[in-house]
């Protein structure tokens, strides 16, 4: 069931580590926080899910323009995380 | 009209005043206003006015990166602490810790991707105001049925009809077509690798050289022709258009960049250098650059790539 839930999510990170893999790299190292966008992105649907993570990054975007001062800028925490696969799904159970 | 729609209204409103408003200026020339040249002229104008509004990014850009060379020594010495280490997990901490120094200065020499997401809705608004012509229909703003019409008619040199997409231009076996397609391509393609090669070899300072990106960007180097021929066959001539003339303003725009004010550090930089320091000794004037800046970008490079002292006053007393 818990895997069933958590389908929408992985989808979006297999669409983010193709995108990661084959796309990014295209126009190299721009993003003038860190993590990058994408990996924020990535790491914000991991945690918070399809909608909270889409929208924490497209606010990350948004932010991240040439007039922005950058940094280091992680993802909100969240009191339980969700256990993240070596290749980066996320799986049913909690790490604590 | 559903939500993408909407946000691109906007968009395809201004491209298709811009584009009508220079066909009109074109034909206020005294040119055939049915003439293919005409809209490739007015696609080129749009192109030009396009980059030319995104000009302030870039300057603002590379103000910062060179601001962001004042605290080059400072990353340097972050740099060296993890020399050698090339596990992921000393890689994201030195990353971190150069992106807190980066911060503390209030500069960044990086662009972020602010100057790709603009071009794209762009790019696809024009896709979609010249496929919405094709059809003979009127757009959302000044493309009226009329022009419309005479867009699809439209022929450059009456024999290469806009419209059409080498994927088109094959089926019918239309050969001016396909040459016309095919040598845009190859133009293409020799323009972004060209601009590619210039801003990789000549414009990277010693340390974007040694990160694991720069390998990769090596890689794309010899990808995005291919991206770049796939797109060619989908789209029409006039769109092709566009995307020719904004790779030749990209050429012309880093080429400038490289000569006049490249990355402090990179090839591009020293060879500068040189040339200003031949071009005074030619004047008759001592080897000093002139402007005071220039004096001090120069002595934080020699700082940063061999560790020397600090030293102020003229390379020759060196």
């Amino acid at each position: 069931m818990r895997t069933v839930l958590l389908l929408p999510r992985n989808a979006c990170v297999a669409v983010l580590l193709v995108y990661r893999k084959l796309i990014s790299p295209i126009y190299g190292d721009v993003c003038r926080y860190y993590p990058s966008c994408s990996r924020y992105t990535l790491e914000a649907i991991q945690q918070w899910g399809v909608i909270r993570g889409v929208g924490l990054g497209a606010w990350r975007i948004l932010r991240c323009n040439p007039w922005s001062a950058g940094g280091v800028d992680d993802i909100p925490e969240r009191s339980h995380l969700y256990r993240i696969t070596t290749r980066g799904f996320v799986a049913a159970e909690e790490r604590n | 009209m559903d939500f993408f729609g909407m946000l691109m209204w906007p968009i395809k409103w201004v491209l298709e005043a811009v584009l009508v408003g220079f066909h009109w200026l074109f034909e206020w020339f005294g040119m055939d206003p049915a003439s293919g040249l005409v809209w490739v002229l007015s696609i080129a104008s749009l192109v030009l006015v396009v980059r030319t509004a995104m000009i302030p990014l870039t300057v603002k850009q590379i103000k910062s990166s060179r601001k962001a060379l004042e605290v080059a020594p400072e990353v340097k010495k972050i740099q060296d602490k993890y020399k050698g280490k090339k596990d992921s997990l000393s890689r994201e901490a030195m990353n971190r810790e150069v992106m807190e120094v980066y911060k503390k200065a209030g500069t960044n020499p990086l662009a972020s991707c602010l100057p790709l997401l603009v071009q794209m809705p762009v790019f696809l608004g024009l896709v979609q105001v010249l496929n919405t012509a094709n059809q003979g229909v009127a757009g959302v703003g000044a493309m009226s049925e009329v022009l419309a019409r005479q867009f699809r008619a439209s022929t450059l040199f009456e024999a290469v009809p806009l419209h059409m997409s080498l994927e088109v231009g094959v089926s019918e076996w239309n050969w001016p077509v396909i040459i016309t397609a095919v040598s845009m391509t190859i133009f293409m393609v020799g323009a972004q690798f060209y601009t590619q090669l210039q801003i990789m070899t000549k414009n990277q300072t010693p340390q974007m050289k040694e990160s694991p990106m720069y390998k990769q960007q090596r890689m794309m180097l010899y990808i995005i022709p291919f991206f770049l021929l796939i797109t060619a066959w989908i789209f029409p001539l006039a769109t092709m258009f566009y995307w020719l003339v904004s790779n030749v303003y990209t050429l012309v725009q880093q080429l400038i960049i490289i000569n006049r004010m490249p990355n402090p550090g990179s090839e591009a930089a020293l060879a500068r250098e040189a040339k200003m320091a031949r071009k005074r000794q030619r004047m008759g004037l001592p080897a000093v650059e002139g402007e005071e800046k220039q004096d001090e970008e120069d002595t934080v490079i020699e700082n940063l790539q061999r560790k020397q002292p600090r030293k102020k006053g003229p390379r020759s007393n060196r």
